[in-house]
């Protein structure tokens, strides 16, 4: 059947201007209180926040050195003295895993903070001026679109001698904005013709004002999509990398865990505490994130968030 | 002077037997009431033509007519009656038999919802087959005269949209709008988004169709020149509500309601003499929270605390149409006042 | 008005063409959109430029405004040659002159920037006034345009204003550059049939006021005459008629003006005549051939019709058009022996 209901246009607020609300007597910005009506972001809002918590307290939960061996000590399964039980040399997996945590958001937001600013940047910038600036990027873009991540990451982590976490940040960084920057440039191609980009360049602004001042403002959702989305990944990766010894050794971290449980072949003896623990804490960080970018991906489309 | 004057009824042409009947009717989008409280009717083979700006809820009255009203759209109260049926209380396979036979529609953004892959033949013959039983074979040939009726040549049944022009387009879906012969023609801003040689040459289209095949018309646009010149009669509406009813021609030269008034001041003419001409200040209410009272007070040259029993009135007592004349109503105190 | 009077914006012989198809698929074919289009706009005066959809009068306002760059032609901006210019400081200068309103008033505002900053910024761009009479000059913008108190509106967003309010926004941008040339792309097309008078009336009152050159650039003739002083009517990418608003919309020239307006729904004008139907697009061809483009449709075509494209010829004092019958040039004149002015009667 070919006939269409009329559909009518509304307008609606960007998300970022949506007045704070009161939400009993706090006073928050409305682009948090949207996210906190929405089930699936309140969801994952609860989980990272917990997380964010537990980081923030991880030095004070921690015994002194999380990494020192005490034999006497060794093999523990979970009791009230320690709460995730002890790796096979002894050490306090509890506090291993909430220092873990600490390490694992920082390195998280830091990669995605690293990638959405390029990805952003060059999109945006590919999107509006077009022309060869347009081509230079794309092939930039399609260049590291190429490059298979992981094995990447492995043949610098096995080349590398210092793997801090500067430089985990960095290779992470540099090797996942690709993906995203050619979304955001599409969603930019689709701003750009539209009337107030116009305006703005007959109203004499230059090129770099425009891409900072008037598009990237209007892509606010879309971006932070992509950090959240960069972030997760990141995290899964880092993870994957300490399990495999290729990652930073100088931080305790929830892979380097699941490395040392690995090795020491923990679970065979049936100790499945090293294993279960850092797992969880991954999981629950990443489960949180996915709901929270599906919560925003709700949020950002006016048309869903009407038919509420 | 006021005389107990009734409740004036919804007026027609002297001599048309009624075809479609809205009584009191009252829809709102969740909360918000769009159309509050209409009557309205439109006798069979007449062009009745339904004028107001953003908001007044004209095309709100032509979906709850069409019975297509989706949530959080609904009626909240009143009738809607086809030839004496309350619509109302229909239930779904007797209105899908309803929609497109008795009544059709043709919508302001008709030319996106002709399918850009499929051909303008199966288009029609998926619409017709969906209505009635009527094979494929001669569905098609009622599509090419269809076509053939709109002056639209008879091959391009085998074509697709993309090939046809915005008018022709338009065409096809009046074509479509006609093919199960209704009583009643809904055209919701159908020439819009045309060219104005365009537009015209529609326009006539429209006429002859309607004089040849005698269907009714009801006619929704913002334009009111163009109803002056096409329809029998003209309704305008204001923030859900009806202000003013009358024959086209009354309407014209002897409309009384301030907000018809504007709005006919608001078209400059290409004829008459070159005057500065004022329109109306001010914006449509917001429906959430509209003014009390007559609801266009807060916008209309007549009402200002100076007068201060008519302004008591203007601001807390909603107008009721009246007849001021055989076939002409309106809702307006001052106009009741003066008489 | 004396002619000696530089008119701050000039056009000759203006072209615009694009490649037919995109891409990969992209063709030796070229989209006429505009074709040798020459006028003036002079201070204190409207000038509408009228067409249909595809007639090309979108790209010339966009041409005006810099937002396209001409395929030939020359834009005279105060008597020098500006369209070849790169360097940013002369652009800015020009954008400082030439300002454009948008046909779409929501869209041509930010949805996620305030009033303020909408009219802060040609002020910090351009520089017109110190920093200690930003905020006064400000509140003088928005009750310029009729947006009083402008307290109300310096911090509300677009989302919140009326479709006329954010029109006079734009309006106000506008207006904060100082130019001298406002180039409207059908500014009230997409408003409520009573806001539309209100803006007009602005225009007019600008005009009168601040002394500025206006191109009006509509579909709708009656628009066109409520404000105009001259007119300008596109078909096909050409001016095929100029002259004062009212000689053209009274007393026509060219055939398409005529079809034009007998196809206008005026209430006043009486009972009407049919229009004759005849097909053909009012838009800019893909490589036009030689000869006149509205011949497909015309009633009054002769042979050297569709050979020869007609020029545009006075054939009134200050009333041109380009046609071959009713405004012939000299020679076409000798060869068919029509008379100068012919009204047009269908065949």
């Amino acid at each position: 059947m070919s006939q269409l209901q009329p559909i009518v246009e509304q307008e609606v607020a960007p998300l970022s201007v949506i007045a704070p609300r009161r939400r009993g007597r706090l006073r928050i910005p409305g682009w948090l209180s949207l996210l906190l009506s929405n089930p699936k972001s309140r969801f994952g809002l609860t989980l990272v926040g917990f997380m964010v918590f537990v980081a923030l307290i991880a030095p004070w939960i921690s015994v002194n050195n999380p990494t020192e061996f005490n034999l006497l000590a060794a093999r523990q399964a979970p009791s009230w003295h320690h709460l995730f039980g002890t790796t096979d040399q002894g050490s306090d997996i509890f506090s291993q895993v909430a220092l873990g945590t600490r390490r694992s958001l920082i390195l998280g937001a830091a990669a995605a903070l690293l990638a959405t600013t390029l990805a952003a940047t060059l999109g945006i910038l590919a999107a509006y001026c077009g022309g060869v600036v347009d081509e230079i990027i794309n092939f930039l873009t399609s260049v590291f679109l190429v490059i298979p991540t992981i094995p990447l990451l492995i043949v610098i982590s096995g080349y590398l001698s210092n793997r801090g976490m500067l430089t985990m940040i960095l290779v992470l960084g540099l090797t996942l904005w690709a993906f995203e920057a050619r979304i955001l440039r599409g969603q930019a191609l689709s701003l750009r013709n539209r009337d107030f980009v116009q305006a703005a360049k007959t109203a004499g602004e230059s090129t770099w004002r425009i891409v900072f001042g008037e598009l990237m403002p209007n892509m606010i959702s879309r971006i932070a999509a992509a950090f959240v989305l960069v972030f997760y990944i990141a995290l899964l990766v880092d993870a994957g990398l300490e399990f495999l010894g290729l990652g930073d050794t100088s931080h305790v971290s929830w892979g380097m865990v699941l490395y040392w449980a690995q090795t020491n072949s923990t679970v065979l003896q049936g100790e499945w505490w090293p294993f279960l623990f850092p797992g969880l804490a991954l999981v629950i960080t990443v489960v949180g994130l996915v709901f929270l970018l599906a919560g925003i991906d709700e949020v950002s489309n006016p048309r869903l968030r009407q038919s509420r | 002077m006021t005389a107990a004057v009734q409740e004036s009824q919804p007026s027609m042409e002297l001599g048309r037997e009624t075809l479609v009947e809205l009584r009191g009717l009252r829809v709102a989008y969740g909360d918000v009431v769009a159309v509050d409280g209409v009557d309205l009717a439109i006798g069979a083979g007449e062009i009745l033509g339904l004028a107001g700006e953003s908001g007044c809820g004209k095309t709100t009255v032509a979906n709850a007519l069409m019975q297509i009203l989706r949530p959080p759209a609904h009626v909240v109260d009143g009738a809607i009656l086809f030839r004496g049926d309350d619509l109302t209380t229909k239930g779904l396979e007797e209105l899908r038999r309803y929609r497109w036979r008795n009544v059709s529609m043709v919508f302001q953004s008709a030319m996106n919802a002709l399918n850009p892959v499929m051909r303008v033949g199966d288009q029609f013959v998926d619409m017709m087959r969906a209505h009635e039983r009527i094979s494929k074979r001669a569905a098609l040939d009622r599509a090419a005269e269809l076509l053939d009726l709109v002056g639209i040549d008879r091959r391009r049944v085998r074509g697709y949209p993309h090939e046809l022009s915005g008018g022709m387009r338009q065409r096809v879906i009046i074509a479509m709008a006609l093919a199960l012969q209704p009583e009643l023609v809904i055209m919701d801003e159908p020439t819009t988004a045309l060219d104005v040689v365009v537009q015209r040459e529609i326009l006539q289209q429209i006429r002859d169709l309607q004089s040849e095949l005698g269907f009714a018309v009801l006619f929704i646009t913002h334009d009111l020149s163009l109803l002056f010149e096409f329809a029998h009669r003209i309704a305008i509406m204001y923030a859900g509500e009806l202000v003013e009813e009358a024959p086209a021609e009354r309407l014209q030269h002897g409309a009384r309601h301030p907000y018809t008034l504007g709005l006919i001041s608001s078209f400059p003419s290409l004829t008459a003499p070159r005057e500065r001409m004022t329109g109306i200040p001010g914006s449509p209410p917001d429906l959430a929270a509209p003014p009390a009272g007559c609801r266009f007070h807060p916008r209309c040259p007549h009402c200002s605390p100076a007068d201060a029993p008519l302004y008591a009135l203007q601001t807390s007592v909603r107008p009721v149409l009246r007849d001021v004349a055989p076939g002409h109503r309106v809702a307006c105190h001052l106009v009741e006042q003066r008489g | 008005m004396t002619s000696s009077i530089v008119a701050p914006i000039e056009v000759r012989g203006l072209t615009k063409h694009f490649a037919a198809g995109t891409g990969v698929l992209r063709s030796r074919s070229r989209v006429h959109a505009v074709d040798d289009v020459t006028f003036a706009l002079r201070p204190g005066t409207i000038t509408a430029l009228v067409g249909e959809s595809g007639s090309g009068k979108s790209t010339v306002a966009r041409l005006l405004a810099r937002l396209y760059d001409p395929t030939a032609g020359t834009v005279l901006f105060e008597g020098t040659d500006v369209s070849r210019e790169r360097r940013r400081s002369d652009v800015l200068r020009y954008r400082a002159q030439v300002q454009m309103i948008f046909q779409d008033p929501f869209g041509s505002l930010n949805p996620v920037k305030t009033i303020r900053h909408h009219l802060l910024r040609p002020l910090r761009i351009h520089k017109t006034v110190p920093s200690e009479r930003i905020d006064a000059r400000l509140r003088e913008l928005l009750e310029t345009v009729g947006l009083i108190p402008p307290d109300k509106y310096l911090e509300k967003y677009p989302h919140q204003l009326s479709g006329g309010q954010r029109q006079r926004v734009a309006i106000a941008r506008a207006l904060a550059a100082e130019p001298s040339v406002l180039v409207a792309d059908e500014p009230t097309s997409m408003l409520d049939v009573s806001i539309r008078i209100g803006i007009l009336n602005l225009m007019l009152e600008l005009k009168e006021r601040e002394r500025l050159a206006f191109l009006y650039v509509t579909h709708d003739l009656a628009s066109a005459r409520y404000v105009a002083d001259t007119v300008l009517v596109m078909y096909a990418g050409q001016i095929v008629e100029q002259g004062p608003a009212e000689a053209v919309l009274q007393d026509p020239l060219h055939p398409y003006t005529q079809l034009l307006l007998a196809s206008v729904p005026d209430p006043a004008a009486g009972v009407r005549e049919r229009i004759e139907v005849r097909k053909g697009l009012a838009s800019a061809a893909v490589d036009p051939p030689e000869g006149c483009r509205f011949v497909g449709r015309c009633p009054l075509r002769i042979d050297v019709c569709s050979e020869l494209t007609p020029e545009l010829v006075a054939a009134r004092p200050g009333h041109s058009a380009r046609c071959h019958v009713t405004a012939p040039s000299p020679a076409i004149r000798e060869d068919n022996h029509v008379e100068s002015t012919h009204s047009a009667v269908p065949d």
